[in-house]
């Protein structure tokens, strides 16, 4: 009685000291996971506020502008250019070139013919 | 030996009772070390006291500051800084030589210099250096080299928003601007931008934008050049909500430059400066007679002769002499024809009128720099008629448009403000300073004026604009100067129900060959107002509506471009 009272508390203490060990492993490995983990996000966050200031300093207008002038020779925007859908003319049926005046489809040396 | 048994039981039993009793108490023992185990690692520990007194210790980080479209303005970004122990180098030479060549801006003889004084345990090598020089220095693995990361602001658009912006001291302290109103007046708005859990920050949302900010400036510093003006200012409003979208003053600075030693004209002209806008101020006049119902559309004037106030005479610019109506007063600009309906308002109703749009007192906005009115101390006929047409009448521009968006907002005055603002918060605010009849006409008038008046070179095709043109000597020693002028244009567009206001002014713009030797505002701040409109009208969304003779004005534009 008094053996097996000893050997199961021997075996208990044997039992809880590895579950703990196992535990606490586990738990510094998870620990040093979240410490990574926050260390990247601290620098990814850190990362994207210097992105983005990098972003909106190249962005800038005067830059664009300048970028524009120079590169792609567009001019300013006249109030007559700006129409309203309204106002576009109505759309033409398509001309197909898929189909011939009779309606068949038409073959590829069709196509070619009339694109010459 | 009959006995013995029994004596050896009492014995095994004595012996058997110590070791239930010892049994027992390691089995407690066990218990109290296995649930001591338990609530240490399992059982979620209690907060310390330390802990918790950190946490309150780290400290809210400043809000970045964003326009209306989220362009970032101002942020902190971290940069490191070198720092040496020199007790702990051991070649002294070989450091200095390293760190020389790989920092070329670090001379070698000053860091010599430091780093050999005696008892020195911290010697900063070189401060805020980039990620790349962080990484070369730290490289060279050079023992009691070390970095730390430190804080800094900074303003990715440079100068484009400077003024209302503002900037920040070294320990990131607002010093001016916003970021002075985001550690003082609006402290509690910044703390509302903190996240309560984590130590991050919702950005500071401006009302600016930056592209039509960009616009003011840029066709402003052009005019300046081409006028040869000293400094020039610009503002755009959104009428309805208060915002300021863009505000220009220039010549400006840069945030980002360590130091930020003012000329006279870098401050922010437009809120720490008071000038006399001169004839724009005729606005207010017109919209308080309207009010008041002492005139309508089809009142008349005589203003053929000077009007003479004690032994002061009041003429006019635009001489007309004849009798004017009052849309034909406005559209002269005529001193004489404002400056008697001023006096049949009444002396006391004018000031009356004056405190009620809040030109008496100090206009506040979160942008901390800001200037007083100057008015006249004693107030009398004399001073009322000339009060009228902006003479002895100095504001700051902000609070100038400010006033006029309220006469063209259907008589509804929203305060000015920098921050984003919507429709329902602008409702609540709104102030009716006039009659909605009153503001009708003044919208009539204005709109007038750019077509056939004194603004006409104001009138974007397309974009129904309407304005007052001022052009007010400026005050030299004490005396009105002759060939000293500040030259101002207040406009609003689309007129028909407008959204948004503009002011641009030119300090001492001078006479050139382009304008015929003119130098008022017609000619100058008027042509300067209309390039920044067609410019951004369409990034705000104002949809040209154009006449026949707008598209034959347009023709003629491009012909002549071409030619």
């Amino acid at each position: 009685m008094l053996k097996l009272a000893n050997f199961t508390l021997v075996i208990a203490t044997l039992g809880t000291a590895s579950t703990l060990y196992n535990l606490e492993h586990t738990t510094r490995a998870h620990e040093r996971s979240i410490a990574k983990a926050t260390a990247a996000l601290v620098d990814n966050a850190e990362a994207i506020k210097l992105l983005n200031a990098e972003w909106s300093s190249l962005t800038r207008p005067e830059r664009i502008q300048q970028l524009a002038k120079q590169h792609l020779g567009m001019k300013q925007i006249e109030p007559d250019q700006i129409i309203t859908t309204a106002e576009l003319p109505q759309r033409l049926e398509a001309m197909s070139i898929i189909s011939k005046p009779n309606g068949k489809p038409a073959t590829i040396d069709d196509i070619l013919k009339k694109m010459q | 030996m009959a006995e013995l048994p029994v004596i050896q039981r009492n014995r095994s039993l004595k012996g058997q009772n110590r070791i239930r009793l010892l049994g027992l108490a390691y089995v407690v023992m066990f218990c109290i070390i296995g649930a001591q185990l338990v609530r240490l690692t399992v059982l979620k520990p209690e907060e310390g006291e330390a802990n918790r007194i950190a946490r309150e210790v780290e400290r809210i980080p400043r809000p970045d500051i964003v326009d209306r479209n989220g362009v970032v303005l101002a942020t902190d970004i971290s940069v490191a800084s070198l720092f040496s122990d020199p007790r702990k180098i051991i070649d002294m030479e070989e450091a200095v030589e390293l760190i020389s060549t790989t920092l070329p801006d670090v001379n070698a003889a000053d860091l010599r210099k430091k780093l050999s004084a005696p008892g020195r345990a911290f010697v900063w090598i070189k401060r805020q250096v980039s990620p790349e020089e962080r990484d070369a220095v730290y490289n060279l693995g050079i023992p009691g080299v070390g970095y730390v990361n430190e804080r800094k602001r900074v303003y990715p658009q440079g100068r484009l928003a400077a003024h209302t912006v503002g900037y920040v001291d070294v320990d990131t302290k607002g010093i001016a601007g916003i970021e002075k109103y985001l550690d003082n007046e609006g402290a509690i708005y910044t703390a509302s931008l903190a996240e309560p859990s984590r130590p991050i920050s919702a950005p500071a949302q401006l009302a600016m934008d930056v592209q039509v900010q960009h616009v003011l400036v840029d066709e402003l510093s052009k005019a300046i050049v081409k006028f040869k003006a000293i400094a020039g200012g610009a503002i755009l409003m959104d009428i309805r909500t208060g915002e300021v979208i863009a505000l220009a003053s220039l010549p400006d600075f840069d945030p980002n430059a360590e130091s930020k030693n003012f000329g006279q004209h870098q401050q922010n002209q437009m809120l720490s400066g008071v000038y006399e806008l001169g004839s724009v101020i005729k606005a207010v006049t017109f919209a308080m007679a309207f009010d008041y119902g002492t005139v309508t559309m089809t009142s008349r004037y005589d203003a053929r002769f000077p009007l003479v106030i004690g032994n002061a005479r009041i003429s006019d610019f635009h001489a007309q002499r004849r009798v004017l109506t009052v849309p034909e007063i406005f559209t002269n600009s005529s001193n004489i024809g404002t400056a008697k309906m001023a006096l049949d308002v009444g002396i006391e109703q004018h000031q009356e009128f004056l405190q009620r749009v809040g030109l008496l007192d100090r206009l506040l906005t979160e942008v901390p720099e800001t200037a007083k009115p100057l008015l006249p101390k004693r107030w009398g006929r004399l001073v009322s008629a000339t009060a009228s047409f902006g003479h002895g009448f100095a504001v700051q521009p902000l609070q100038g448009l400010s006033v006029v968006t309220g006469i063209l907002n259907d008589g509804n005055m929203v305060p000015p403000t920098f921050m984003r603002r919507s429709k329902e918060e602008a409702d609540v605010l709104g102030k009716r300073i006039i009659k909605f009849s009153a503001s009708k006409n003044m919208q009539e008038l204005f709109r007038l004026n750019a077509t056939n008046g004194t603004a006409s070179k104001a009138d974007v095709p397309g974009y129904r604009v309407g304005g007052k043109t001022g052009t007010a000597e400026k005050v030299v020693n004490g005396r009105y100067s002759k060939d000293k002028r500040l030259a101002s244009f207040i406009g609003a567009f689309p007129m028909e129900e407008p959204h948004y206001a503009i002011l641009v002014m030119l300090d001492e713009p001078k006479a050139t060959p382009e304008t015929y030797g003119f130098a008022t505002s017609g000619w100058n701040a008027v042509p300067t107002a209309a390039n920044i409109i067609a410019r951004i009208a369409p990034l705000l969304d104002v949809a040209p509506v154009l006449t026949d003779s707008d598209k034959a004005k347009l023709e003629k534009s491009r012909k002549a471009k071409k030619g």
